[in-house]
């Protein structure tokens, strides 16, 4: 394994051993995707409506508004004890460790991503449709964009008085596409629609990912430089 | 001893260890907005030098501390070590140094040894464990290797943190406040470690504003006031008990 992935490598591992142990931000996504799929629950008149219809828009608001909640927690134990000086001032490249850590959160936000589908296949008995593969990998490269950019302006936002009123500010404009995208897709899979018919939107997801991903790499370091 | 703000004087080691490493700062300023922090700031220093830079609250001894190892990008000048620039962005330049300040820059919830790990990891080391146990036992804390930091005692952490810093084998080894909040025990098990990397092929660099404690390990002194170095001498000459009365002094003609 090259220097390069062995730095990225520790950032990733150091970043989810802390989680297994402190499970802050797991947590507090985790409760909130259940508690906004039980306020969901009872927010429409079934009647009139089929959850069929708009699930596809609430699980991506979920995990929207949910992913925000810990990914925005990405610095907090960084902080502390100034540990994330000792990481920034040791040569493991500036790019490497936002790899590091936007994977760290991928995999967080993933996990969270699928138990938000968990929580709307029970509370609003959705069917994933013929491909839920497909529904889960929509959901990973827009958990992906998302965790890109998010770790980069959390990071922005770390530092600042109103950091955390000013991460959706900054982030959530930036999202539209991946909303935009990741909808449209995932209320096609849903319906029961042929994959070919969302590989356009498959692509602008994973085309958007890698902007962001490529983004965050390129901009990280002017971010935490003083 | 003259009154200066460029530091420069003969190496205690030998030459050939001084051909391998030289720390060199010209002119360095940083400004933060219209505050100047440092000040024209001019250092030579060979291996085997122990500088100790003394100098009241805000006179930007920290700032130094972090042009020399990189983490901040000075307004106008150039470090150079071994003939090297400075560039933040250069990891080889990094892997070369070694910081130690009042804060620990450890993780709370990983134990003493997976700390060393991770960032022996980050350092790209090969021989990892070899030295993650080597530091530890340095330091004092190899009985407590599997303790998480976040409950070691604040005097634990800091050697724990000593052993991070030290871990790569820094050729600059810079030192912020590092006995700060440390019991007596600590304070000796901090001394003893800093006094063994006095072994002629590295440099160190300490600022404090502890006059003892920064003295009993300097070979070269410098007194910062108001961003400058106002005045530099060598450490063997100072320890006539005198030192204190021209601090005061110095600082006092430099901040008028």
């Amino acid at each position: 394994m090259s220097t390069y992935l062995r730095q990225v490598y520790a950032i990733v591992w150091k970043d989810l051993l802390l989680e297994a142990r402190t499970r802050e931000r797991l947590v507090a996504m985790g409760a909130f995707a259940v508690l906004a799929g039980v306020l969901f629950h009872y927010s429409f008149d079934r009647s009139r409506v089929r959850p069929q219809d708009i699930a596809a828009g609430l699980v991506w608001m979920t995990l929207v508004f949910g992913g925000l909640l810990g990914i925005g927690r990405t610095f907090y134990l960084e902080a502390q004890d100034a540990a994330f000086q000792g990481v920034l001032m040791s040569p493991t490249p500036k790019d490497a460790v936002f790899l590091g850590k936007t994977l760290a959160n991928f995999v967080l936000l993933f996990a969270v991503s699928l138990l938000v589908l968990g929580v709307f296949a029970l509370f609003f008995q959705v069917s994933l449709g013929p491909n839920p593969g497909v529904v889960v990998a929509a959901l990973a490269l827009g958990s992906l964009g998302f965790v890109a950019l998010g770790t980069l302006f959390s990071a922005v936002s770390t530092d600042t008085r109103m950091g955390e009123t000013l991460l959706p500010i900054l982030v959530f404009p930036l999202l539209v596409p991946m909303v935009v995208f990741g909808v449209s897709a995932t209320t096609r899979l849903l319906a029961g629609r042929p994959v070919d018919e969302v590989a356009g939107n498959l692509r602008m997801l994973g085309a958007f990912a890698l902007v962001a991903v490529a983004a965050g790499a390129g901009l990280f370091r002017f971010v935490v430089e003083e | 001893m003259t009154p200066s703000s460029t530091l420069s004087g003969p190496s205690t080691t030998s030459a050939e260890a001084s051909e391998a490493l030289r720390l060199s700062a010209r002119d360095l300023v940083k400004d933060y907005g219209p505050l100047r922090a440092v000040n024209g700031v001019g250092l030579e220093l060979e291996a085997g030098t122990f500088l100790t830079v003394f100098g009241p609250n805000g006179a930007g001894k920290t700032t130094l501390l972090g042009l020399l190892g990189g983490r901040l990008r000075p307004t106008r000048g150039k470090v150079l070590l071994g003939g090297t620039a400075l560039d933040p962005s250069e990891t080889a330049w990094r892997a070369r140094i070694g910081v130690l300040s009042h804060q620990g820059m450890l993780y709370s919830h990983l134990t003493a040894e997976e700390n060393l790990r991770f960032y022996g990891r980050l350092y790209a080391l090969d021989d990892l464990e070899d030295r993650v146990g080597a530091g530890l036992e340095r330091v004092g804390l190899a009985p407590r290797g599997q303790d998480f930091a976040g409950r070691l005692s604040h005097g634990m952490r800091q050697r724990l943190a000593l052993a991070r810093a030290l871990l790569h084998d820094p050729d600059l080894v810079l030192l912020d406040e590092p006995y700060t909040g440390l019991d007596p025990y600590a304070a000796a098990v901090l001394r003893d470690v800093l006094a063994s990397l006095d072994d002629g092929r590295r440099i160190v660099v300490m600022v404090t504003h502890n006059l003892k404690e920064g003295l009993e390990l300097a070979d070269r002194v410098a007194i910062q006031v108001r961003g400058r170095l106002a005045w530099e001498g060598r450490g063997a000459e100072l320890r006539d008990g005198d030192f204190e009365h021209r601090y005061h002094r110095v600082v006092q003609e430099a901040s008028a």
